[in-house]
């Protein structure tokens, strides 16, 4: 990672969240420490239960850390927030249903001009246009799709015109269309120099927005890197090919090649697992007679399974 | 709180018909089982009539119910994930409370003009114009209380139940604050330490100066005084703390 001079947006350290649990406190966050800096893009990415949005909870100041720090802009984050310097999307609900959507924006403009003196109408008219909520202006919550919402939330968040954008599993249980409709919204917006910050568990969301990606899990710190290197971090690349014949003692020779670390079997189609993916595939080819022959990199997904069962005992 | 926020609250309130009829309607229809079925309307209490006094009485019961019933629906706008929503703004919480109450005193403000109403066609009266003014203005701002009373349940109950319970809770609260029925000995004592005892007390005040009913004795403007300013202190802390708590994830 490059380091920098500037002061960081966002500085976690030593963070430690519990919640009461029935056999004793579950420990969501367990010694976080984290800096982002100003125009960085960050994935969040863990799996459920992680401590994603407890984290991210407390950069908001939502809820408040039992041990550690956290800094937002160099201020706490419930005054980084009053300033409307950080803003964010929220996992689920935050929307009235019985609101229109021109008037959910309204009312919450209503309650940012107070301080920003921003010219709330204004300022409400181009966060509509740039996140396309305009035509729908007139529309209840209730009759919005999961998509249309969260553009609607996204609007709400864009409202101060914050430094700091979080972003909590925007897309969580929208469909294709939908997702690839917000991101696309969501990169209109990337432009404007904004740092943000997004959690989320859809892998290709990290790999194609993020530069930087950090991965948590048990509420620790796994990884954190380009996006590209913690991709390649899970060792060789797949190649899947189907067999001919009896594919058992095909196995016993492809465990024998130089760089081949696992192989899977399913009927006659053999997943290999190999840091030399040129040389087994030609072998496969002309040595073994394969067909249907693939090569696949490895995924953000792979990636995390290798890092986070590294170290536990198998 | 800003205007645009609370004409926004208040429509959305207006639209909410079921919840409106029930506070409106209900006081207007307890006044009329109550108050207007009731003997003895004609005698001299105080400065006017009985039935003036069952009239305010009624009206305070209403004007609390629908305070309560307005802010209590908050706790839906909790469980829809408000709390967390604007928690990311740089309203205070204190702040967002005052809001909501004021939108309550506005709806409030018609289920007591209905039951005031009812008592001005069926025969309720008092010696001068006056105290019918004051009795009115003391009951709609005294509602206030009930409306932070109806916020803390909401905010702190957060669940679809907590109007049912604040409502429930209220009705109790009225019998054991000498709303209802005039109380005696032991159970007046107890009634003063209670929420509705000093709000009611207060409301009758313009008509009866502190008398009670029943020839129980009479109450010093500062006893109700006090028990309004404390009871409204503790909604109000409860209040603004369930502003805080509604920032927690559902």
């Amino acid at each position: 990672m490059t380091t920098t001079s500037k002061d960081p947006t966002l500085l976690l350290e030593g963070v430690r969240k519990a919640f009461p649990g029935a056999a004793g406190p579950v420990t969501a966050v367990d010694g976080l420490d984290l800096a982002v800096y100003p125009g960085e893009i960050v994935a969040f990415l863990g799996p459920n239960g992680a401590g994603k949005t407890t984290t991210l909870d407390m950069v908001l100041g939502l809820a408040t850390p039992d041990a550690g720090t956290v800094s937002v802009l160099g201020t706490s984050p419930r005054r980084a927030v009053q300033a409307g310097r950080v803003s964010a999307v929220m996992q689920t609900g935050g929307l009235l249903r019985d609101l229109t959507v021109r008037e959910t924006v309204t009312a919450i403009a209503s309650l940012h001009s107070a301080r920003r003196g921003i010219e709330a109408k204004r300022r409400i008219e181009e966060v509509m246009e740039r996140t396309d909520t305009a035509r729908i202006g007139s529309r209840r919550v209730s009759k919005c799709s999961g998509g249309e919402q969260q553009r609607l939330k996204f609007a709400l968040a864009l409202l101060p015109d914050p430094d700091l954008l979080i972003l909590d599993e925007p897309t969580a249980g929208m469909d294709v269309n939908a997702r690839r409709e917000f991101w696309d919204t969501m990169r209109q917006d990337a432009d404007s120099g904004r740092t943000v910050i997004f959690a989320t568990h859809y892998l290709e969301e990290a790999e194609s927005f993020a530069r930087r990606t950090v991965l948590i899990g048990s509420g620790k710190l796994v990884a954190d890197g380009p996006t590209d290197r913690i991709r390649s971090m899970a060792a060789g690349r797949t190649v899947t090919a189907t067999l001919p014949g009896d594919p058992e003692p095909a196995v016993e020779r492809l465990l024998a090649y130089d760089g081949v670390r696992r192989v899977e079997l399913n009927g006659h189609r053999a997943a290999v697992v190999t840091t030399d993916s040129d040389a087994l595939a030609r072998a496969l080819l002309t040595e073994f007679g394969a067909s249907d022959l693939e090569i696949s990199a490895p995924s953000l997904e792979s990636a995390f399974v290798a890092l986070t069962t590294a170290g536990s005992p198998s | 709180m800003n205007a645009t926020y609370l004409r926004i609250d208040l429509l959305r309130q207006l639209r909410d018909t079921g919840n409106l009829m029930f506070v409106v309607l209900m006081p207007a229809v307890m006044y009329l089982v109550f108050g207007v079925s009731l003997g003895g309307g004609e005698d001299a209490a105080g400065a006017g009539n009985v039935r003036f006094y069952v009239m305010a009485s009624m009206a305070a019961y209403g004007a609390a119910l629908a305070a309560t019933g307005v802010t209590g629906s908050a706790a839906v706008e909790q469980m829809q994930g408000w709390g967390r929503q604007v928690a990311l703004t740089p309203a205070r919480p204190a702040a967002l409370v005052a809001g909501k109450v004021a939108v309550a005193l506005a709806i409030t403000s018609v289920a007591v003009l209905a039951v005031h109403l009812l008592g001005a066609l069926t025969g309720a009266t008092v010696d001068e114009p006056r105290i019918w003014a004051q009795t009115f203005l003391v009951t709609l701002a005294g509602a206030g209380m009930f409306g932070l009373f109806g916020f803390a349940v909401a905010t702190l109950g957060k669940s679809e139940s907590a109007l049912g319970v604040a409502t429930g809770v209220l009705v109790l609260m009225s019998f054991v604050g000498n709303v209802f029925t005039p109380l005696s000995g032991g159970m007046l004592d107890f009634a003063r330490f209670t929420p509705m005892y000093g709000y009611v007390g207060l409301v009758r005040w313009p008509q009866l100066e502190g008398a009670l009913a029943g020839g129980a004795g009479t109450d010093e403007l500062w006893v109700l005084v006090a028990n309004f300013v404390a009871w409204a202190l503790v909604f109000g802390a409860a209040a603004v703390a369930g502003v805080r708590r509604g920032r927690r994830r559902q």
